[in-house]
C-alpha cells in the first residue's frame, strides 16, 4: 500500500501509513549492538579463526525488494536457490505433523532441488520475443498435412541426445530413419512386387510406408547419404527386368491371377464345346473369375465357397 | 551361526583335511549415515544427517544430480570419481567451512557446486577461494564450473534436531 493512494481520502490516515513505512525501514536497517557476544557460538569450527574482525553482514536483500520489481532481471538465468534473492516465504523438509518445516535460510534441501525461477511466464515471453526475429514464416501454401506429404514425401528422422557430461558425442545420434510412402514412388505392379521382395519386413502394408534404418556409418551425414543411396538403388533395381524373370510360372506366383491362368484356359475350351451359351456370358465369366480369385487368395470359408458355387451354376446354366 | 557339516561318510576318514566348514551368519548391520542417540540427547544433527539414506527421494534428495543413472546414461564411473574428487577438493580448500554436504549439480557440460558455508572468512578471501576453486576445477575437469554458495552465520544455524 502506498501513501499516495490514500492522499485523497484522509490526511491523517496517509500520515500514519507514512509513519509505519518509515518505522519499518528503520527496523530493517537497525542491527542490535552485541555488547556481550553469546557463548553459544562455541562449537568446533567456530572456536578458531576468530582473529579477524567480522564485517557486518547485511540483511537479505529480499526484505527490500519492491512488490512490482522486474523478476526476470533479478533471476535471469538458471541458478542454485539463494534465499536472500527470493522474496518468498518458502519451507522445505519433512517434520513431524504440527511442526513448521525448516525455512529457506540455511536449508540445503532447497539448494538441491532444481528450480525454475528463471522460467517465469514473462521471462519466457521475453525470450520468445528476442528469438522471433530469427524465425521465418511458415509457407502459406502448405496448410494441410496432405499437401506437405505430397510435396515432401521423404521423411528423415534423427535423434539428438543431451547428457550432463563434458562431451556432446553420443553413438546413438548417428542412427537415421528414412520413411517414404510407397505410393509416391509411382511404381508399376512388377516394380512394386520386386521392391517388396527386396525390402522384406521394412515395408508396412497397413500404412504403405517403407522404412529404411541406416546406422552402419559413424556419422549421421554419412548415414543419411547411405539411406538415400539405398533408396535410389532399390527403386532403380526394381524397375529392371532380368531375362530370368520371364521364366516365372503359375506355381511361382505369390497371388492367384486370373489372366493367363490354367482355369481361364480350361473355361475357354469348355465354352467352345458348349452348345447353348448364356446370353449374359461376359458378366457371368467376370463374376466367375472374381470368385475364383477370391477363393484362392482369401481362403476357403463358407461365403467364398457359396459364391463360387453360385457362379459355377450360373456359368454352366444348371437349374438347381 | 551357520555350520555346514561335511557328510560323515567313509571319505571323511580317508581324507582327514576334509572335516568341517564354519561360516558365520551374515551381518546385516547398516551403519553408514545413521547416528546413535546420546544419553543426554545433545548430539546436533543437520537435516541431512537426521534422515538416513533410505529416505533419499522421500524426505531428502540426492547430493549429486546428473544423467548417468538414466537409461543409457554415459560416463557413470567417470562422473562418480569426479564427484568424489570435487567433494575432497571443496572440503579441503574450504577447510572447516562447509556446514552441509557438497551439492554437485551437472547441467550439460556445466558443473554447479553448491553448499552452505560458514561466515568464518573475510569476504575478500571468500571471493578469492571461489575464483580459485572454479579455475582449478575447470582446468582439471575440462568444463565450466560454477560455485553457488550460501553463507550462514555459524554451524548452529544448520542444526535440525538433537538426539
Amino acid at each position: 500500500m502506498r501513501p499516495c493512494d490514500l492522499r485523497g481520502t484522509s490526511v491523517l490516515l496517509s500520515v500514519s501509513v507514512l509513519f509505519v513505512q518509515r518505522a519499518k525501514r528503520v527496523c530493517d536497517d537497525f542491527r542490535a549492538l552485541d555488547l556481550r557476544p553469546s557463548k553459544s557460538n562455541n562449537m568446533r569450527g567456530n572456536r578458531r579463526k576468530t582473529a579477524y574482525k567480522k564485517t557486518p553482514v547485511h540483511p537479505p536483500r529480499s526484505n527490500k525488494m519492491p512488490v512490482d520489481q522486474d523478476w526476470p532481471s533479478v533471476w535471469p538465468v538458471a541458478r542454485v536457490f539463494h534465499p536472500a534473492s527470493v522474496p518468498l516465504p518458502l519451507h522445505q523438509g519433512w517434520v513431524e505433523p504440527g511442526i513448521t518445516p525448516p525455512g529457506k535460510f540455511a536449508n540445503a534441501e532447497l539448494m538441491k532441488i532444481p528450480n525454475f525461477l528463471h522460467l517465469t511466464p514473462p521471462a519466457i515471453q521475453r525470450q520468445c520475443e528476442a528469438l522471433k526475429k530469427f524465425c521465418t514464416e511458415w509457407p502459406k501454401e502448405l496448410d494441410t498435412d496432405e499437401k506437405i506429404d505430397h510435396h515432401f514425401p521423404l521423411q528423415i528422422t534423427t535423434s539428438d541426445y543431451l547428457h550432463s557430461s563434458p562431451t556432446i558425442r553420443d553413438a546413438r545420434a548417428r542412427i537415421v530413419t528414412l520413411q517414404v510412402k510407397l505410393s509416391t514412388l509411382n511404381l508399376n505392379s512388377h516394380a512394386k512386387d520386386k521392391l517388396l521382395r527386396l525390402v522384406k519386413e521394412r515395408y508396412d502394408p497397413v500404412t504403405d510406408i517403407l522404412t529404411l534404418v541406416a546406422e552402419r556409418c559413424p556419422l549421421r551425414k554419412q548415414n543419411i547419404d547411405y539411406a538415400m543411396y539405398l533408396l535410389n538403388v532399390l527403386v532403380s533395381e526394381s524397375w529392371k527386368t532380368e531375362p530370368w524373370e520371364n521364366e516365372k510360372s503359375e506355381a511361382d506366383m505369390e497371388k492367384y491371377v486370373w489372366e493367363g491362368s490354367q482355369s481361364q484356359r480350361t473355361l475357354q475350351q469348355l465354352l467352345e464345346r458348349m452348345p447353348n451359351k448364356a446370353p449374359d456370358l461376359p458378366e457371368v465369366i467376370k463374376q466367375y473369375s472374381v470368385n475364383v480369385t477370391r477363393f484362392h487368395n482369401e481362403g476357403e470359408d463358407t461365403e467364398n465357397v457359396n459364391a463360387y458355387k453360385e457362379s459355377v451354376i450360373k456359368l454352366l446354366g444348371l437349374n438347381a | 551361526m551357520l555350520r555346514l557339516m561335511a557328510p560323515s561318510i567313509a571319505s571323511n576318514v580317508i581324507v582327514p583335511q576334509l572335516r568341517q566348514f564354519h561360516a558365520s551368519a551374515v551381518c546385516c548391520k547398516l551403519q553408514s549415515g545413521r547416528y546413535k542417540i546420546t544419553p543426554k540427547r545433545d548430539r546436533p544433527l543437520t537435516y541431512e544427517m537426521a534422515n538416513p539414506p533410505y529416505y533419499i527421494a522421500h524426505r531428502k534428495s540426492w547430493n549429486s544430480w546428473d544423467t548417468t543413472s538414466l537409461l543409457d546414461g554415459q560416463r557413470a564411473a567417470e562422473t562418480s570419481v569426479e564427484d568424489v574428487f570435487i567433494h575432497r577438493f571443496m572440503t579441503g580448500t574450504w577447510h572447516d567451512l562447509f556446514c552441509s554436504e557438497v551439492i554437485i549439480k551437472r547441467q550439460h557440460n556445466l558443473i554447479r557446486i553448491a553448499g552452505l558455508i560458514r561466515q568464518g572468512l573475510p569476504a575478500r578471501k571468500m571471493y578469492f577461494l571461489i575464483g580459485y576453486s572454479e579455475e582449478l576445477l575447470a582446468n582439471w575437469l575440462q568444463c565450466p564450473v560454477k560455485l553457488e554458495l550460501q553463507t550462514v552465520e555459524n554451524k548452529e544455524t544448520t542444526i535440525f534436531k538433537y538426539i
